[in-house]
């Protein structure tokens, strides 16, 4: 039955371009209600909901999709996220035809990113990426202007590679375990612990697996192609997108397939910890909005990837924890900086000032979002940073961990340089006649803090239970 | 009413009615301020009625575990209690200040919500148990500071209340990692338990330790983390007030007391090195504020001193010298208060901070004078005044202990205070009228007097403070009385 995730949006994007009369204004309202029942398909909690027959198509492309509680968050999150970008659409894409187009890509996005959540195989987990990525290069370049095809290219361009990485990796786990499913290659890579072609093959998948989640060394394409993004676009990709093409596949890979071992663990804690330090370094420098939040985005993947390396059940439970408080607060600041791009028309932060007078809902809700990234209690950031922090801690990394706290204090540092820019201030003069955003900009806005602060009183109440679903993942 | 629901009444009237007090200002602004006032007035007799029940040597304990030990564990004794009643005495009164200070500015939704919140988690954090709560409390208090030391937009005073944010969380998470360490330790967050597990496991590192410090240190702005206090005298006065002399600053104190006199015990290396860093936080502040010309800078750097006293009685860690901490908590907020109180009239009415520029206002403000000198003689530490018995109790539970030559640096600073204390009260308001300025409203006039009157009661009836302080003295060094 969790085919249905993947088959109804793809039929929708079908029905929707049927030559019928007037259905095309059902396009928001339908996509929207999808975002909504995947939100609520999540708590399901009937097992066999959760699998389909493997094995559909043979025996070596095996067919195969599951949930566990790791790939469940990532439907949330895909849910969650999807929804906000759809209402983001409405104040951002002006023309009714573009926007239509919009969403029929989204919703092919939503439904290549539930098939990475889901798949349990490998190949068809690249296929799934494949559609995910095909579908952000052509958001991002939607406008068709300068800036967007320079960033859509760049991401073109770095995701080929990591696609060819990939596919090699990919082959040679073929040609060794003779079979894609996550399962056969794990069981088969148990016994062949140091076998050069393995270890080649690990190695490709990774440095791939890197470069879609744009961690510090290969992160040249996410600044541009975020920034560039029409506004709707940049919180899909990074609220939702990179997360799932590249952190979330990285996790279930090392979980699923590979399994940590000390140098892998080691090579993630280092570039994590770099992502997390480094990014927040350049954010401080950065003078336009979007610009910044994309750095930030970096580092707050590198906090991920730290709560990965750690290696333990914890740490993947804060990592997937932190997936869904990231998602919540960079679609939220994205949808923030879409609301002071729309009514400014510029996205320059040293020009801006005193916004806060005439825009309280978009700077209310900036507060909660910047906050709960610079992990301060009670927001919910705090909670997953904790975990994170903790795991490294108790793995024996302490000084990865003391790097994961005191890069807190960065984050806060950028996030205080653009609430002083942009909204903490004395109202100008100039601005007097700025209006708060639209509707379809501070609704969603306003649900994903009223979301920020929820996860922040409740997490506490849930934690056992969802640290405890993790133990599960482990069993290969 | 069941002693556990005043534990939470106490925490939770504030900090959700603070969330209210921006829809009622719809309404009515007059009925938000009122409010306002009402919720932390009611934290403030809750309290009270704790004290019976706490001085019998029982304490209140709620539990809700969660997973990692991160649970949700008050503790109410007589320490908690003590400085739950002072706090909220200290911020009803700046309040009732308030409505008449801030009334012709804008942004007051956010005050009222900000002072109310800072106060309910204030609380939280006096009454919680847990490491990790107490974090939480602890930054809350950090987000509402910032907001309130912004208060007035301009440019130059959010980079200050960015500042005094950054300081304070840097220092709280350098905490959170001796915190995580304790963790990893003896496999709990929860004070009581770390405790009890202590015992039987031997001591914590000097590490762990000195990273505690620098949050603690951080957060009551001593040497060398101090220098967000004096910048964030930006803030409307009442605010300072508040955060910046009666409560906020107090905050490191209360943790250091809850942490390493009640449930650790630190090394004896920290009762040697701490009072040395007290005393030169101690000296160097008062120096700062012989030379300083900008009254509340002067307030704030006396504030830095101060609070060196009340850390060189709790290092001291004898009887004497904790029960005249705890005393110097009491007297130092009550007339810290009055001072910046009266700063904030000196400043409104004359628009000026410069003591150069002022001159002569006792003839145009006479019950602002005598109230600002009533709580300069409670900091200087003359008797009748409150300020001289916890003084007096410091320095002689710390020649108690044998450590001589500590007490001749903090000699050194109690002197200095009264120089620059009188040095400020006679350029400010003796010799000739420079500026002409007139008295301020009733209410706030009210509300300094009843400060000043407070300091003096507080050293005419020392017998109750001193009995309750003694207490809790008694409670947390486990003396059996």
């Amino acid at each position: 039955m969790s085919a249905l995730l993947i088959l109804v949006p793809f039929f929708s994007v079908l029905i929707l371009n049927l030559p019928l009369k007037g259905i095309r204004k059902l396009a928001f309202g339908g996509a929207i209600c999808l975002s909504l029942l995947q939100m609520a398909a999540v708590f399901i909690p009937d097992a066999a909901f959760w699998k389909i027959n493997p094995h559909a198509f043979g025996s070596i492309f095996s067919f195969e999709l599951s949930a566990d509680s790791l790939s469940k968050v990532i439907l949330f999150c895909i849910g969650l996220v999807s929804f906000s970008a759809l209402f983001a659409t409405r104040q951002t894409l002006k023309d009714s035809a573009g926007r239509f187009n919009f969403i029929n890509i989204i919703l092919i996005a939503v439904a290549g990113m539930n098939g990475v959540a889901l798949a349990q195989d490998i190949f068809s987990l690249y296929i799934y990426l494949e559609i995910t990525a095909i579908s952000s290069f052509i958001l991002i370049a939607f406008n068709r202007d300068i800036l967007g095809l320079e960033g859509a290219f760049k991401y073109i361009l770095l995701s080929g590679v990591a696609t060819v990485l990939m596919l090699a990796g990919i082959a040679l786990f073929m040609l060794i375990a003779g079979s894609t499913s996550f399962a056969v290659i794990h069981a088969v890579l148990l016994n062949h612990n140091k076998d050069f072609l393995i270890s080649l093959g690990i190695g490709l998948f990774i440095v791939a697996l890197f470069i879609k989640s744009g961690l510090m060394p290969f992160h040249g394409w996410l600044p541009d192609a975020y920034t560039a993004a029409p506004a709707a676009a940049s919180v899909l990709l990074a609220g939702v997108v990179t997360k799932i093409a590249g952190v979330y596949v990285l996790i279930r890979i090392l979980v699923s397939v590979i399994s940590f071992s000390p140098a892998i663990k080691s090579i993630l804690l280092l570039v994590g910890a770099l992502s997390a330090i480094l990014a927040a370094i350049a954010a401080l420098t950065q003078s336009d909005f979007k610009r910044m939040l994309s750095y930030s985005s970096i580092s707050q993947v590198g906090y991920i990837i730290l709560g990965v390396g750690s290696g333990s059940v914890l740490g993947i439970a804060g990592a997937a924890l932190h997936i869904f408080n990231h998602a919540a607060f960079k679609s939220l600041l994205f949808l923030n900086s879409a609301a002071v791009e729309c009514q400014l028309g510029s996205r320059d932060i040293e020009e801006m000032g005193g916004l806060a007078k005439q825009m309280p809902v978009t700077s209310l809700t900036s507060i909660i979002g910047s906050l709960s990234c610079a992990g301060i209690p009670p927001l919910a950031g705090f909670w997953s940073k904790l975990v994170i922090v903790i795991a490294l801690w108790m793995a024996g990394f302490r000084a990865y961990a003391v790097i994961a706290v005191l890069g807190s204090i960065l984050t806060l540092t950028y996030f205080l340089i653009l609430q002083r820019k942009v909204f903490f201030g004395k109202p100008n003069a100039e601005f007097k006649d700025i209006k708060e955003a639209g509707f379809s900009l501070t609704f969603p806005a306003l649900i994903l803090a009223a979301l920020i602060i929820g996860a922040g009183i409740f997490t506490p109440f849930i934690l056992n239970r969802f640290i405890l679903s993790f133990n599960s993942i482990f069993g290969g | 009413m069941n002693y556990s629901t005043l534990v939470l009444g106490i925490i939770f009237i504030p900090v959700i009615g603070a969330f209210c007090l921006p829809w009622v200002a719809k309404f009515s602004g007059r009925l938000r301020n009122i409010l306002s006032f009402v919720f932390i007035l009611s934290s403030f007799i809750l309290s009270l009625k704790l004290i019976p029940f706490v001085l019998s040597g029982k304490t209140i304990l709620i539990q809700q575990p969660f997973a990692l030990g991160l649970n949700f564990t008050l503790l109410a004794d007589n320490l908690a209690v003590f400085m739950a009643c002072i706090s909220s005495l200290i911020s009803a009164v700046i309040v009732l200040y308030s409505f008449s200070y801030v009334s012709h500015y804008e942004n007051q939704n956010e005050y009222y919500c900000m002072v109310t919140l800072f106060l309910g988690s204030m609380m939280g954090l006096v009454f919680s148990a847990n490491l990790i709560l107490m974090y939480i409390f602890w930054e809350i208090t950090a987000i509402t500071s910032w907001r309130l030391i912004g208060f007035f937009r301009d440019k130059p005073y959010v980079l200050k209340a960015d500042k005094a944010f950054l300081v304070t969380v840097f220092g709280s998470l350098i905490m959170l990692i001796g915190f995580i360490s304790i963790y990893q330790q003896t496999g709990s967050f929860d004070l009581p338990v770390i405790k009890e597990v202590l015992k039987t496991q031997g001591n914590i590192s000097n590490l762990v330790v000195a990273l505690i410090l620098v949050g603690i240190l951080s957060k009551s702005a001593t040497l060398p983390f101090h220098t967000w206090l004096p910048d964030a005298g930006v803030a409307p006065s009442p605010v300072t007030a508040l955060l910046h002399a009666a409560v906020l600053v107090k905050i490191g104190v209360y943790v250091y007391a809850r942490i390493f006199i009640v449930n650790i015990t630190p090394d004896v290396l920290w009762h040697t090195l701490l009072p040395l860093i007290a005393g030169l936080s101690a000296i160097v502040s008062a120096g700062a504020a012989l030379i300083e010309t900008d009254l509340k800078r002067i307030i704030a750097y006396s504030t830095i001193s101060q609070i060196g006293f009340i850390f060189f009685g709790l290092a001291i860690g004898n009887e004497i010298a904790v029960l005249g901490a705890l005393l110097f908590i009491l007297m130092h907020g009550l007339a810290k208060a009055g001072l910046f109180l009266c700063a904030g009239i000196v400043e409104q009415n004359t628009k000026t901070k410069d003591i150069t520029k002022l001159g002569g206002l006792i003839s145009t403000m006479p019950f602002t004078a005598i109230a600002f000198l009533a709580c300069a003689f409670s900091v200087m530490g003359i008797p009748p005044f409150g300020g001289f018995f916890s003084k007096y109790l410091v320095f002689s539970g710390a020649l108690a202990s044998g450590r001589l030559w500590v007490v001749l640096i903090f000699l050194i600073g109690a002197f200095l205070t009264i120089i620059y204390l009188f040095r400020v009260f006679n350029m400010v308001f003796l010799g000739k009228v420079n500026v002409a300025g007139k008295e301020a409203s009733p209410v706030m006039v009210a509300s300094v007097v009843s400060l000043a009157l407070l300091s003096l009661a507080a050293g005419f009836l020392i017998y109750y403070p001193y009995k309750f302080a003694q207490g809790a003295v008694g409670q947390m060094l486990g003396v059996i009385k």
